[in-house]
């Protein structure tokens, strides 16, 4: 008797299409529960008209999150679980085709362990039908950035089969990068058609379009015979020469880039370097109390954070920010990095450097015993190994022009550098406490014969220097590692660019900053190797000095000694 | 001879007699069970406090005599490390991992033959002629540059540990053919001998003391001349030995080769008996590392630079493994106390006793005039 209700039940199910239109989901549900019989299943999912739904069905499928019940009669009902698990780990069920809550006979809604039940399995042919159904549905989505992937990804395919679908949507695409790619596609995929005139035209389009990622393509289509060999060459070299514009383009944004991260660290040298003549080896450690701020506040906003330094215990409390707010943090921690390292810097002045004003050499040696130390300190604190720092979602994204990529962290750093320069000058040039720091730094016992208090404006000038240290930090954190070491990372370099732009010049830091981004990048790019290319640039500030001994920018005085 | 100098050398010879003679014949021939034996790994320990006190001289040598604060002795000493250990690697023959005649790495990296630049390397004898012959080379251009340009004070500093660092980079690399990150270990003989057996490891030592003493009495030799004078002079005013018609250039030029060399003596015989030569001994760490223990032991001295290195790496032998957490805050704060406070080292320590004894108990002695001094730097 039962047996003949499921068997008037089945077919109901199969008899139904033809008394109205299928959802996806049941179709996707009928598919599911059909098992082992690939090419049905197939034929199934391929019936129906691609949508968002049937995407995510399928997505959902392939990734194994659809769960098959026993039922009593062994056959099997397709169900998914919502996400929230009770405390036995039980998950509501939902039934597949619907979307109505599994039910019990008596309408009672049943929980299930997701660990009892064997989720939908999938085998290699019909992965492979989905991900074409899914690629193909991609052109469609609504979103440009997986639209462009998408289109992408069936472009490398280069199936011709697809290209009616992708010529479907050149004429309804709106987005120009995304036609671009559109356009680039048809034509990769063009290039395997039968017809020599076709992929002529389509070897053309693709040295016009510029385009890099066909280069390989185009290169196994030199090796055969006919007009198409000619064609592709010149498309080869169309690209070249497109390549050469983006690496031009590429290494400039990126010389840009790498020079602001140097002018940023090495601003705060020139101030502490270049205006007081200290020697602060412990400045790449003032660099890490910033990066180490931006850590801290990160967590705080976040997920809260433990420390537990000497055997102490330090929580700190979580803001549990989400979204926007969260985003925030970065905001927040500028100027609390800024703080932070100009107490340390101005700590460090009141307890060792004041000392050694006269003692350049000294002030070397003593300020490394302090990042000797300082740095112990962090990793005693926050642990040996890099901690992360996640980027606010307004500093992680990028933007691609003309295959010119231009993160916007680095566009930022670019950006804040020029900020920072400004406001420096600023600084120096139009406020007292400018004034009376140029006076002391040019000439200290006229000053304070004038009645300046010179230690307070030694210790300001000072605080100032570690304050911009502690900016940089805080951006390095956004592009790099941060670590206990991560200031070691940038002494050599910031101390380079100082001396070559002439110390006590603070426009000379920002030539020579730029100048050796750009000469780092550009011999990376050349030699294809950045370590080669770091220890070029050494090299060559070495031999610069020996042009220009005092630097870019040379700072007269009537002094002997300098 | 005055009496001090010639206290000195009693000291000097007495020190060495304990060193050279009563610690190796301990070793020798006392049996081990007994109370006054001293262990292999003890000799071998105090082997690398003398290789080092080696480069301690070097170091003080350019800044406690010369006012140039050098970071560059790092890779001097490193260099002449890598000379002598690239002998050593090839007298390892086919008892390496690979078997093969190829040093380990070279295999590791795909290559069939010894590269050209190798070869020599078989012969002991070119060895130790590159040990003095390339770091005097890079010294003598370097300096040659740094100098004409008048690079001096804390610019000299940078530069050097510009240097050094650009070296430790180069040496990291693999294609550099010289061990890459992992540098070169394992070595197994030297002149036909094991290096590790006892008698190897304590005639090392032995070499590594009379080297030390031979530096020892070179430089208190020279610093005695009258090229020491005129060192001495730069140091304290570069420009009034300019001014008085000397060439400041050659004078510094000549001690930036001479510590050169001392230091890549150094490095060769603590190649020898660490056993390990690798690029991390090349940072510009490891060149400050060496400037503190000159600092504390007493920079403008001979003896101060070798008690200074023998003691902080006791130190560190200690503290390494007794706190490491807190080896590097106690290195660190060593430096800052005795550049803070004590500007002439341990060995400074009786004479500033003996300072505050006098001023304290024997108050009613004429004040004696004191002579002007100029600071050191710059």
């Amino acid at each position: 008797m039962r047996r003949l209700l499921v068997f008037l039940g089945f077919l109901c199910t199969v008899a139904l299409p033809g008394l109205r239109a299928e959802t996806p989901a049941e179709v996707v549900a009928k598919a599911v529960a059909l098992e082992d019989k690939t090419d049905e299943q197939i034929a199934l999912i391929k019936s129906l008209a691609p949508s968002p739904e049937l995407l995510s069905l399928l997505t959902l499928w392939k990734e194994g999150g659809i769960f098959l019940v026993d039922l009593p009669d062994k056959s099997k009902l397709p169900v998914l679980l919502e996400e929230a698990k009770d405390a036995d780990g039980k998950q509501a069920a939902l039934l597949l085709q619907s979307g109505k809550p599994y039910a019990d006979a008596d309408g009672k809604p049943l929980r299930l362990l997701a660990s009892d039940l064997s989720a939908a399995e999938t085998d290699s042919e019909l992965r492979s039908a989905m991900k074409s159904i899914l690629d193909l549905a991609g052109l469609a989505a609504p979103d440009a950035k997986s639209r462009l992937r998408a289109i992408e990804i069936v472009g490398m395919e280069q199936d011709l089969a697809k290209l009616p679908a992708l010529k479907e949507r050149t004429s309804s695409e709106l987005d120009a990068e995304v036609k671009h790619a559109l356009l680039e596609a048809i034509a990769l995929t063009e290039l395997k058609s039968a017809e020599p005139e076709t992929v002529v035209a389509a070897c053309r389009a693709l040295g016009e379009l510029g385009s890099i990622r066909s280069q390989d393509a185009l290169r196994l289509l030199t090796k055969e015979s006919g007009p198409q060999v000619k064609a592709a060459v010149e498309a080869l070299q169309k690209i070249e020469r497109h390549l050469v514009n983006v690496n031009f383009w590429g290494t400039l944004f990126r010389g840009l880039s790498l020079g602001s991260v140097l002018l940023v660290a090495a601003l705060g040298l020139a101030v502490t370097f270049g205006l007081m003549g200290v020697i602060n080896m412990a400045h790449g450690e003032m660099i890490a109390v910033g990066a180490y701020t931006t850590y801290v506040v990160q967590c705080v906003f976040g997920p809260g954070l433990e420390l537990s330094p000497f055997g102490l215990h330090i929580a700190l409390p979580s803001l549990k920010a989400t979204g926007w707010l969260y985003d925030c943090y970065f905001v927040v921690a500028i100027p609390l990095a800024f703080i932070t390292a100009a107490l340390a810097g101005i700590l460090l002045e009141r307890t060792v450097i004041r000392f050694l004003y006269r003692r350049p050499l000294e002030s070397l040696l003593a300020t490394w015993g302090v990042s000797l130390v300082v740095q112990q300190l962090f990793r005693l604190t926050f642990g040996a190994n890099n901690v992360q720092v996640a980027s606010p979602s307004w500093l992680s994204g990028n933007w691609t022009i003309h295959d010119v990529g231009i993160g916007w962290n680095r566009l930022f750093v670019i950006g804040f550098a020029a900020v920072i320069v400004v406001g420096i000058f600023q600084l120096l040039a139009r406020t007292p406490l400018g004034l009376l720091m140029r006076a002391v730094m040019q000439n200290r016992a006229m000053a304070a014969c004038m009645g300046v208090r010179t230690e307070r404006v030694n210790l300001l000038t000072f605080g100032l220097g570690s304050g911009l240290a502690g900016l940089a930090g805080a951006f390095l954190s956004q592009i790099g590692n941060v670590g206990p070491s991560l200031g070691q990372s940038y002494i050599v370099d910031a101390f380079m660019t100082v001396v070559v732009g002439g110390v006590g010049s603070i426009f000379g830091t920002i030539f020579s900053a730029l100048g050796i981004g750009m000469l780092d990048q550009t011999l990376q790019q050349v030699l294809g190797n950045p370590v080669l290319g770091k220890i070029l640039v050494l090299a060559g500030i070495i031999l610069f000095l020996q042009w220009r001994p005092a630097g870019l920018f040379v700072t007269r005085s009537r002094s002997l000694e300098n | 001879m005055s009496a001090q100098s010639r206290r000195e050398i009693w000291i000097a010879a007495t020190v060495a007699l304990v060193l050279l003679g009563v610690m190796p014949a301990l070793n020798a021939w006392v049996p081990e069970s007994s109370f006054f034996f001293i262990s292999n790994f003890t000799i071998n320990v105090w082997g690398k406090y003398l290789a080092y006190g080696i480069l301690a001289i070097s170091v003080d040598l350019l800044w406690g005599y010369t006012g140039l604060l050098s970071l560059g002795q790092a890779l001097f000493f490193s260099l002449g490390g890598y000379m002598l250990g690239m002998h050593l690697m090839l007298m390892i023959g086919k008892l390496g991992q690979y078997k093969s005649d190829l040093p380990d790495f070279l295999v590791f990296l795909g290559h069939t033959y010894l590269p050209a630049f190798w070869r020599p390397f078989y012969s002991l004898t070119f060895a130790a002629v590159m040990v003095f012959l390339l770091p005097m080379t890079i010294s003598a251009v370097f300096g040659l540059l740094a100098f004409r340009s008048r690079i001096k004070g804390v610019y000299f500093s940078i530069l050097t540990q510009a240097l050094t660092y650009g070296a430790s980079l180069m040496f990291f690399r693999n294609d550099m053919l010289m061990g890459g990150n992992n540098g070169f270990t394992d070595f197994k003989f030297m002149l036909g001998s094991d290096l590790r057996s006892a008698a190897t490891q304590r005639v090392l030592y032995i070499f590594t003391g009379i080297v030390l003493l031979g530096v020892y009495f070179g430089c208190r030799w020279l610093t005695r001349t009258k090229f020491g004078l005129v060192q001495r002079a730069i140091r304290d005013s570069e420009t009034r030995v300019l001014f008085s018609g000397y060439s400041a250039v050659q004078y510094k030029l000549f001690v930036f080769v001479i510590s050169a060399a001392i230091a890549a003596v150094g490095g060769a015989l603590y190649v020898a008996q660490v056993g390990i030569i690798n690029p991390s001994e090349m940072t510009p760490d490891k060149s400050l590392e060496a400037v503190v223990w000159v600092a504390v032991g007493g920079r403008g001295t001979l003896v101060g630079p070798i008690v200074g290195a023998v003691l902080v790496n006791a130190l560190k032998s200690w503290a390494t493994h007794a706190i490491p957490d807190l080896w590097l805050i106690l290195l660190g704060s060593l430096f800052l106390v005795v550049v803070l406070f004590l500007p002439k080292g341990i060995i400074s320590i009786p004479s500033v006793l003996l300072d505050f004894y006098k001023r304290r108990i024997k108050r009613p002695e004429p004040a004696e005039p004191t002579p002007v001094t100029t600071s050191s730097a710059l």
